[in-house]
């Protein structure tokens, strides 16, 4: 999977590419609008990480030039401006997410994922980790084969956790991707909990191993071992 | 006092003082001048009567006519001729009367002659002028009366308009320069120097609008270096195992500055108005929205929420009637007790929450404004009810607090 970070801060580019490349994609970077519109117009993206805001150009125009190019790479804009209007002008040139800074790596990682499960026309829209599938279309998760019921917050928190594998997860990551920015309740943690406690014991009462680790109280991982 | 009236009443006193002096001394000067007059008169006719004794050597025959009285007395001694004024009856009615008084020889004989003219014409040409003199000034205080009603305030139009157009004022607003009552000079100095002071503070208003805006946006970038840092911190267990705690107290920092920046820049924007209140939103769907958003948290604290809606369309603002009611019902749930209740009544269009709560009342006159807490409350931004405070007075509603039965009442008024 190839993607492209299109990101003019440096600490905040090598960040994005060090943490996707860990998730085995193939990350190009540039850091300007001059070397972002000659990379995708060579070449296909399976994903572009777009900052709009570049000190040489406005990021939408490189949306404009895929659009009648007609590309179909996929689109994530990260932007520091929480603008309706800029979100609204993204979408509508194309755009297929919009993130506003300052955001999480995992977040990013996971809105990533389901950019490229969605481009891919043939490929499935399934997501798996050994035993357990998620139909990410119908919203439903089998393990080996078998429905397991899960509310809305456990779904959502399984597909996090399983577009993450072998990251670590901080609480706080998790809180901002189950219950976005508006939610400022404090004890935010405490339902994190609860989710990953009756999420584990739905997955273990299934007959998944528990491939749910807390990490020294900090947050959470998921992964084999 | 208007200004037009403090004139008026400078200008009416001023107007009946110079009237009335004038006309007294209009008076004395008339009644001198018509006096002499008759003194004239009166002296042609004694040289008359000295020269017919010269030329007769007798005294003449005494004609009496209405306008001239003629008597001859014999006098012991010659006297100074005198011009009197006095009261007579000589033909059945008293009378004024101008009279002069001289000594003639007549063949060795003294007379006192008397020649008497009446005032009766000299008095009603003084009533004519007093009556003209009062009929003058209630003309003139009439005319004054009448321009200042109608034309004063015609003058003054371009006055209270560009003073209807600075009331009406908004910063926000995009600002037509007064241009009437350019034909008077005041009123287009007093134009100008106000379209040259709003065109000053609109242009560093922007200026500041502008340095908001961009302030808020620079410090986005750096909390997404230090947000992603993190995340690439703890991907190092051996650093996660150490300083676990210890990266969790950043993170939350880190959202909390990102909120509180999220905060500042929609109060900014806001207080900017720089959203057009044109979209129908029923406000009973957005609070029934936002309840069942939080229906996981409210479950979990043991809350109980009882709704009561009526439907209920206004134009407003989808983001804003959002974020209006979201901080309205989190602060609602943040700030109850575990096994509290929250009430939600909109009725009539005035939307009212109740709410058990941690703590007591609370001071109605500082929780609408910036960065107030209350001493149990430790993780708000202290912004929330700042934001409700500032999108009710941008779209004119009204927001109160109230504290009743041990419950705090937050209400707003759609209308």
């Amino acid at each position: 999977m190839k993607v492209l970070i299109v990101e003019d801060e440096p600490a905040l580019n090598r960040s994005i590419v060090e943490y996707l490349s860990s998730q085995q994609y193939l990350c190009e970077s540039v850091n300007n609008y001059r070397d972002a519109l000659a990379k995708t117009e060579l070449y296909h993206y399976d994903c572009i990480v777009l900052d709009i805001m570049l000190p040489d150009g406005n990021g939408l125009n490189i949306l404009r030039e895929l659009q009648s190019a007609k590309k179909t790479d996929g689109v994530i804009i990260i932007s520091a401006r929480n603008e309706l209007d800029d979100k609204i002008d993204g979408l509508r040139l194309g755009a297929d997410d919009y993130l506003t800074k300052p955001f999480h790596l995992p977040e990013l990682s996971m809105r990533i994922a389901a950019i490229i499960r969605r481009k891919n026309q043939q490929g499935s829209v399934m997501l798996t980790f050994e035993e357990i599938a998620l139909d990410t279309s119908a919203k439903t998760v089998t393990v080996n084969s078998q429905n397991i019921m899960l509310t809305r917050k456990e779904y959502e928190l399984l597909v996090y956790l399983i577009t993450n594998k072998n990251r670590v997860l901080s609480k706080n990551a998790i809180a901002e991707h189950l219950w976005g920015d508006d939610m400022d309740i404090a004890d935010n943690y405490d339902f994190i909990y609860a989710h990953i406690k009756n999420l584990r014991k739905k997955m273990l009462q299934a007959g998944a191993r528990d491939y749910i680790h807390s990490v020294y109280g900090m947050g959470y991982k998921f992964a084999l071992v | 006092m208007k200004l037009s009236e403090k004139y008026n009443r400078l200008n009416v006193a001023a107007t009946i003082s110079i009237f009335i002096v004038g006309s007294c001394c209009f008076y004395f000067l008339l009644n001198y001048i018509l006096i002499r007059e008759l003194d004239e008169e009166l002296k042609s006719e004694k040289q008359e009567i000295e020269s017919y004794v010269v030329l007769h050597g007798a005294l003449p025959e005494v004609v009496h006519t209405k306008n001239q009285y003629t008597f001859f007395k014999a006098a012991h001694a010659p006297l100074e001729t005198v011009y009197v004024t006095g009261k007579h009856n000589y033909d059945g009615e008293e009378e004024d009367f101008r009279e002069i008084h001289f000594t003639i020889a007549v063949q060795d004989r003294t007379y006192l002659v008397n020649v008497a003219t009446p005032l009766e014409g000299t008095e009603s040409l003084l009533q004519a002028i007093i009556a003209i003199t009062v009929a003058m000034i209630a003309m003139i205080l009439l005319a004054g009366y009448i321009i200042n009603r109608v034309v004063i305030r015609k003058l003054w139009l371009p006055f209270y308009e560009t003073i209807e157009k600075v009331k009406g004022y908004k910063i926000a607003d995009i600002y037509v320069p007064v241009t009437e009552g350019g034909q008077i000079d005041e009123f287009s100095l007093l134009n100008q120097s106000i379209n040259e002071m709003i065109a000053k503070v609109q242009q560093e208003y922007n200026a500041l609008k502008g340095f908001t805006g961009q302030a808020a946006h620079e410090m986005q970038t750096p909390l997404a270096v230090i947000r992603s840092k993190l995340d690439m911190l703890v991907q190092d267990e051996d650093v996660a195992r150490k300083n676990g705690q210890t990266i969790t107290d950043i993170e939350r920092s880190v959202q909390r500055l990102s909120r509180l920046h999220q905060s500042l820049l929609l109060l900014t924007k806001v207080e900017n108005k720089q959203f057009s209140l044109n979209e129908r939103v029923y406000i009973d769907q957005v609070v029934a929205g936002k309840c069942s958003e939080y229906d996981e948290m409210t479950e979990d604290r043991n809350i109980t929420v009882s709704q009561q809606l009526s439907p209920t369309e206004i134009i407003f603002h989808h983001h804003l009637a959002d974020i209006l009611i979201n901080n309205l019902v989190n602060n609602a749930i943040k700030y109850n007790r575990a096994g509290g209740t929250i009430d939600i009544v909109l009725i009539g269009k005035i939307l009212t929450i109740t709410n058990t709560s941690r703590s007591g009342q609370l001071d109605p006159f500082k929780i609408f404004k910036p960065f107030y807490r209350s001493e149990t409350d430790g993780e708000g931004s202290g912004l929330g009810l700042s934001i409700v405070r500032q999108v009710c007075d941008t779209a004119g509603y009204f927001v109160g607090y109230d504290y009743v039965d041990g419950k705090h009442v937050f209400s707003v008024k759609f209308i």
